[in-house]
């Protein structure tokens, strides 16, 4: 037996790439920012019953299962073009509700925090989770991981398991919940409440507050215009689980409000030969390039994106946050990438108050939690808000329900062109006459650390975590300099 | 306990699992409880507290070795800075030490088996050759420890 010691480089085949081009004056040429492949999922997925698709896709992603497993739901609901029923549709609600208030939180805190509140000049060992909370108090490090579980104990209450769901069914769900789960989702919910307005309050203290983080913030270094999509209510409210699809121009107008059934007719794939990402544009504009502003078709999704496209939040706290942050900020849409970390923790706030609201709505333990589907499948597309943006399912099946083509558009791919902008922009602007200091590149990652983007989702090998590496070349194209995370 | 953990669809990335697997139906009820899981970071943290020690097995790919070749970890191995480019990234490490810090009752012992793999980037039900044919005698390899404990 072998003993060796880990480098997060040592798995070879996955890791994350930045790779910086240097000119002859040292400055920044282009940049360009890679991420591994998987293989073979159409294939993996042809010739099996379309029922597998909510328990097969949530085991694509390490962090998005409930994401998947909601939107190869929803896609089974069009398939066999069944409506859930009341009942069930708000548990689904409910079970999405506690997912994307815990992936916001620990996003928030494992990622985002670790640069504000340890500090950008803090040894890269020290920002981290374990900095932040030597900075914020240990009891608040008890309330993130309190909240984590309470968001798991609903997750496995209505999932089955509290990672990988198993309950969704087309036409419904597989379990209703009983009078006496009620009290417990109250609580939580409140809970969970209360734990974002400190996130909240925390961000405000500490970075809004601080005129450096703020100037960075509303600076030029992390900022691009472009459009911006995400599902809305009738309203042009924020949903997570439902609704229309919208997209706003870099003015703030509306371009464009969509069926997800007819996401083909408005989203369409570029390819680039040193990238496996498919990067997304909208169709109307087509792929102009790694370009922002209005004639190029580059378009956001994720928080921000989110807050930017809807008309406002559909609860009263959350509301209140989202008026704050465009008053601070000055204008809507907001193009200022570093915002999405203020954007994530509306949104946290919102989905908990949403989780309230769902918590108290009688019918929620209603036993009628399924509509039995009678008709013969044919194609099928689910469409909902994953943290990190519209995530999209499409599937197609024989008559009887065996899968002859898979299609799923994910959110990291749909914000694949403007991250490799937003890290391109942020080299350009901060590395000059070739200082590459261990600062400049970690500020140079916080323009992808915004977006949180899924680099090759569902290995789960150690050492655990997806390594980065980031190369910084001289004019000849010679590593003149590597870090890695 | 004995946790196994990876993911099943994505070729050698379950091996942990299925080693994991193997164990139960080899130890039965007995010392060790024997789990597997597709979990990783601060969800691994749910599953082992409480217990007194842990032999975790999952997949590694260093390229330095052959598929199916079994290297043992401690936490300390695992040395690189804990600074999380992804929230994929809550490494073991990390969220051990947060879980002692919060106060999870984290196993005093740890030890890591890491299997090497060849592929875990194909989706796919089944490891590859390589390492499906050495299945048998890692599983030898790892209840040759666990019959030590």
């Amino acid at each position: 037996m072998r003993r060796i010691t880990i480098d997060p480089i040592t798995r070879l085949e996955g890791h994350g790439k930045i790779e910086i081009f240097l000119n002859d004056a040292g400055n920044v040429d282009r940049a360009f920012f890679q991420v591994p492949e998987l293989r073979g999922f159409e294939k993996f997925c042809e010739g099996r019953a379309v029922e597998e698709m909510p328990r097969i896709t949530s085991r694509i992603c390490g962090v998005c299962p409930t994401a998947h497993h909601m939107a190869a739901t929803k896609a089974l609901d069009d398939l066999f073009q069944v409506e859930p029923t009341p009942p069930a549709r708000k548990i689904r609600e409910l079970m999405y509700s506690a997912f994307v208030i815990e992936d916001h939180m620990l996003h928030f805190f494992f990622l985002g925090a670790p640069d504000f509140i340890v500090g950008l000049d803090a040894p890269a060992s020290q920002r981290n989770i374990l900095g932040v909370i030597s900075q914020v108090g240990l009891e608040i490090g008890k309330k993130i991981i309190e909240g984590r579980k309470r968001c798991r104990e609903i997750l496995k209450l209505i999932g089955g398991k509290p990672v990988c769901p198993v309950c969704g069914l087309p036409g419904g769900v597989s379990k209703a919940l009983k009078e006496e789960d009620r009290a417990g989702i109250k609580e939580s919910a409140n809970y969970l409440i209360e734990v974002a307005q400190l996130a909240l309050k925390l961000f405000d203290d500490r970075v809004i507050k601080n005129k450096k983080y703020l100037d960075l913030i509303s600076g030029d270094v992390y900022k691009h215009r472009t459009y911006y999509m995400g599902l809305v209510d009738a309203q042009n409210r924020v949903n997570f689980y439902d609704g229309n699809v919208r997209v706003i121009d870099p003015d703030g107008e509306e371009f464009v409000k969509f069926n997800g059934h007819d996401y083909l007719s408005h989203i369409e794939e570029h390819v680039e030969p040193w990238s496996y990402t498919k990067f997304s544009s909208l169709k109307a504009i087509g792929w102009k390039g790694f370009i922002d502003g209005k004639e190029s078709g580059v378009f956001r999704v994720a928080p921000l994106a989110r807050l930017n496209v809807a008309d406002g939040m559909a609860t009263s706290l959350a509301q209140g946050a989202y008026e704050k942050m465009y008053d601070v900020l000055g204008s809507k849409p907001v193009h200022n990438t570093l915002a999405f970390h203020w954007a994530r923790l509306i949104e946290m706030l919102y989905g908990a108050e949403r989780m309230l609201e769902l918590a108290e709505d009688p019918e929620l333990t209603d036993p009628d939690v399924r509509n039995i589907p009678t008709e013969a499948p044919d194609e099928g597309i689910g469409v909902v808000e994953a943290p990190r943006g519209t995530l999209i399912h499409h599937y197609k099946t024989d008559e009887r329900g065996i899968l002859t083509d898979v299609n799923l558009i994910v959110a990291t791919q749909n914000n694949a062109a403007a991250i490799c902008m937003s890290v391109e922009r942020a080299a350009k602007l901060l590395i000059n006459h070739g200082e590459v200091s261990d600062r400049l590149l970690n500020m140079v990652e916080m323009a992808f650390r915004a977006y949180d983007p899924c680099l090759a989702c569902a290995t789960h090998s150690l050492p655990g975590k997806m390594p980065l590496e980031i190369k910084i070349r001289n004019k000849d194209g010679e590593v003149i300099k590597t870090l890695r995370r | 306990m004995v946790l196994g953990i990876g993911n099943p669809i994505l070729s050698d990335d379950g091996v942990g699992m299925r080693v994991a697997m193997e164990l139960k139906s080899r130890l039965g009820k007995g010392y060790f409880e024997v789990k597997w899981a597709s979990i990783e970071g601060l969800s691994t943290l749910d599953e082992i507290a409480g217990y007194e020690r842990l032999i975790l097995i999952d997949s590694i790919k260093t390229g330095k070795g052959k598929p199916g070749d079994v290297c043992k970890l401690s936490l300390r191995d695992l040395n690189f800075a804990s600074h999380l480019s992804s929230s994929h990234g809550v490494d073991f490490a990390t969220a051990v030490e947060l879980g002692k810090r919060v106060g999870y009752k984290i196993p005093e012992i740890i030890e890591i088996y890491a299997i090497e793999v060849e592929d875990n980037t194909t989706f796919g039900e089944c490891c590859t050759k390589k390492v499906e044919t050495r299945l048998p005698e890692i599983v030898d390899e790892i209840m040759e420890v666990i019959k030590c404990a």
